[in-house]
């Protein structure tokens, strides 16, 4: 899906520019109105690739580590999807929506108070089954929530597959499989988001 | 319903219960500002949420129909209500994991598991912690950043840069004084830039590359995995090891990782060790570059500053009301690190800190102008000077703690200088180096300080590194002196 706001302007929204903007106050050539519906929010564990999704979604650079911690601040940032400005927050790793350390209560409390047009639940392909109670609870807590099997690369070298079409039937919400570092599955995970926009386009471009 | 876990009947009828009693509830429902539905925070609370059960707390009555009901639902049970629950959901992922889920080849690579081992396993993974810093910290970010890069930008400085900006303001200015401001030996240009550009980035860049590097490839974790019975001693968890290990990069930016530790002290500990005995990327870098000539100094420094890191971790520890925190963490594969991310992660963390501290060094040149200019300067450096006597210092070495106490890389780049002009023997050297790594943290990481753990903690403990700092100092030199030892 291509967005046409941002194609008049040389720069698609899928495959950001190489000119990082580094800081957030230099925002990407989006609209400079702030999005008045409330935003997406990114979950999950530590170390399934939520900065890196977070990154190829808004175009910021957060610095993505390989350990948990370092997501510490909650990260906002503007999507543009289905012609509509969104924020996106990128919130600090959690195993469950019990906390335990403050990062995790952190995350928690957004979910808990704030109100989101959706939650995108990252999850690690090659530990889906160590992943899948978080995405229970956000099904249980009536979240709009997506779920995005992020590192499929790695599960494939792993000898690992994974059915979206079966995941999705199991859980009864929308699933993407995805590599968010190699930027695949970015455009599908956007248009699955759609639906949960609270204006719809008159017409989503196929 | 689909993608609905049931759960245990006892668990359910406790759930249904409660939903229909909030229902009957109207205004005395406490949680209608909360965006989870009732079946979520049912199952919160049967879990005993502590934050949730704050809530709960307005209303005695509800708290004790809750109470009730726990206790009912926890007797039809064999396992705690948490347990049951935990449990309903894991077998549930797990049957929907088999079901997803295909194996299209056995080919989970060994080497990574072989390699996995190799790093957790004391026996070989101090071996191999040893070579990680020996080539990648003492012969990569010492020997070629602050060595080669830091005498190559340096020379550029010294012979081309320097001289023009000196003959410049000399021609455009007739004024002295400012003369001195831009150009000559404290100048923003020949002092403050060039500390910034010449001595700190070099160092800066090549210990964030390696970092990113270390970073990436999983390794980190591992440590973590590796240390933890020895952070256990100074009443830390394996899981403070990354914000430790990320201190070395910046005290700053590990300040505020501390969050993930789990427990006030621990946080406590960790950010009292991390102002203390925990150098930077810019300032331990050129401390390598100093000590670097003479390894047996190189060694006393690295065996001093661990020595006090653990007594005083343990002191700590021990003096401290409470117990270490479990240790638990994620474990990422150990993969090939990605080049793009590496450099692009370099390149932000070089830009975030060049931009941080460059006006800083300026603001530092300039203060020290005024300083000077007034003669206050002179006065403070005067009053330093005794303590610097002390620590068997020469005269020219006063400055340089003035300058540590805006920033202790600056103090350290200040350091490099006057090693470079040969004024300083090598226990002169050890000595300042451990001032200065002891010394006082830098002006951002004592904002953040203040911000973390509150203005009183942050005073108790600057006020114990001040002193402590020159303390262990002069000890050093008393001992050096008395055991007769030349570096």
């Amino acid at each position: 899906m291509d967005c046409h706001q941002c194609k008049s302007k040389s720069q698609s929204c899928g495959t950001q520019s190489w000119k990082l903007p580094f800081f957030r106050n230099n925002q990407p050539s989006f609209s400079k109105e702030v999005p008045a519906s409330p935003p997406i929010a990114l979950v999950g564990m530590p170390n399934v690739g939520k900065s890196v999704l977070f990154h190829a979604l808004t175009g910021i650079y957060v610095t993505v580590s390989n350990y948990p911690g370092t997501t510490v601040e909650v990260s906002r940032g503007l999507m543009q999807i289905a012609s509509q400005t969104m924020t996106v927050v990128d919130t600090p790793g959690m195993y469950s929506l019990m906390p335990i350390t403050e990062e995790e209560k952190v995350a928690r409390d957004l979910l808990l108070i704030e109100p989101v047009t959706a939650v995108i639940h990252v999850v690690d392909a090659k530990n889906l089954g160590r992943m899948l109670p978080l995405t229970f609870q956000l099904i249980e807590a009536g979240l709009p929530v997506v779920l995005a099997v992020n590192m499929m690369d790695e599960a494939h070298r792993w000898g690992l597959d994974v059915q979206q079409d079966a995941l999705e039937k199991e859980l009864g919400i929308p699933v993407v499989c995805m590599a968010a570092a190699l930027k695949q599955g970015i455009d599908e995970l956007k248009q699955r988001i759609v639906p949960f926009l609270p204006i719809q386009p008159a017409m989503i471009p196929a | 319903m689909i993608g609905q876990v049931s759960y245990p009947e006892p668990i359910e009828a406790a759930i249904a219960q409660l939903e229909s009693w909030w229902q009957s509830l109207g205004e005395r429902y406490l949680f209608s500002n909360y965006s989870l539905s009732p079946r979520s925070l049912a199952l919160l609370l049967l879990q005993k949420d502590p934050g949730l059960w704050q809530i709960l707390e307005q209303d005695p009555e509800q708290c004790r129909h809750l109470e009730v009901l726990i206790t009912v639902t926890q007797n039809q049970l064999k396992q705690s209500i948490g347990l049951a629950i935990a449990h309903t959901r894991q077998s549930q992922a797990q049957a929907i994991e088999q079901a997803v889920l295909h194996e299209t080849k056995q080919a989970r690579s060994s080497l990574a598991e072989k390699l996995h081992r190799l790093t957790v396993n004391p026996i070989t993974g101090f071996p191999i912690l040893v070579v990680i810093l020996y080539y990648g910290v003492y012969k990569f970010v010492g020997e070629f950043g602050a060595g080669e890069l830091v005498d190559r930008i340096e020379t550029v400085f010294e012979e081309q840069i320097n001289p023009v900006v000196n003959h410049i303001t000399a021609q455009v200015v007739p004024w002295q004084p400012i003369q001195d401001l831009i150009g000559n030996d404290y100048g923003i240009i020949t002092l403050g830039i060039r500390y910034a550009t010449a001595i700190v980035l070099p160092v800066v860049a090549t210990y964030f590359l390696m970092f990113s590097l270390l970073e990436d490839s999983g390794y980190l974790p591992r440590l973590s995995l590796m240390l933890d019975r020895l952070f256990k001693s100074v009443g830390l968890s394996g899981r403070a090891v990354i914000p430790i290990v990320l201190g070395f990069g910046c005290d700053t930016m590990a300040t505020i990782v501390t969050r993930t530790l789990e427990t006030k002290r621990e946080r406590l500990i960790a950010t009292f060790l991390l102002s203390l005995a925990i150098p930077c990327a810019a300032q331990w870098g050129v401390i390598l570059g100093l000590l670097a000539q003479k390894p047996a100094a190189l060694m006393f420094w690295g065996g001093f500053i661990s020595a006090i890191f653990l007594v005083v971790g343990y002191l700590t520890a021990r003096f401290l009301p409470g117990s270490s925190g479990r240790f638990y963490m994620e474990l990422p594969p150990l993969r090939l690190p990605n080049l793009r991310n590496v450099v692009v992660k370099t390149w932000v963390r070089m830009k975030w800190y060049f931009l941080e501290i460059l006006p800083l060094f300026i603001w530092a040149s300039v203060l020290i102008w005024v300083g000077r200019l007034t003669g206050l300067f002179d006065l403070i450096i005067r009053a330093i000077e005794p303590l610097t006597f002390a620590l068997g210092m020469p005269k020219q070495a006063a400055p340089i703690f003035l300058y540590g106490f805006f920033r202790r890389d600056y103090g350290a780049a200040g350091l490099f200088d006057l090693q470079q002009q040969g004024s300083l023997t090598g226990n002169q050297l050890v000595v300042a180096a451990i001032v200065l790594t002891l010394f006082l943290p830098c002006i951002a990481q004592l904002q953040m300080l203040i911000k973390e753990r509150g203005a009183k903690t942050t005073w108790l403990i600057v006020l114990f590194i001040f002193p402590f700092a020159f303390l262990m100092g002069y000890l050093v030199n008393l001992g050096l002196t008395f055991f007769g030892v030349n570096f």
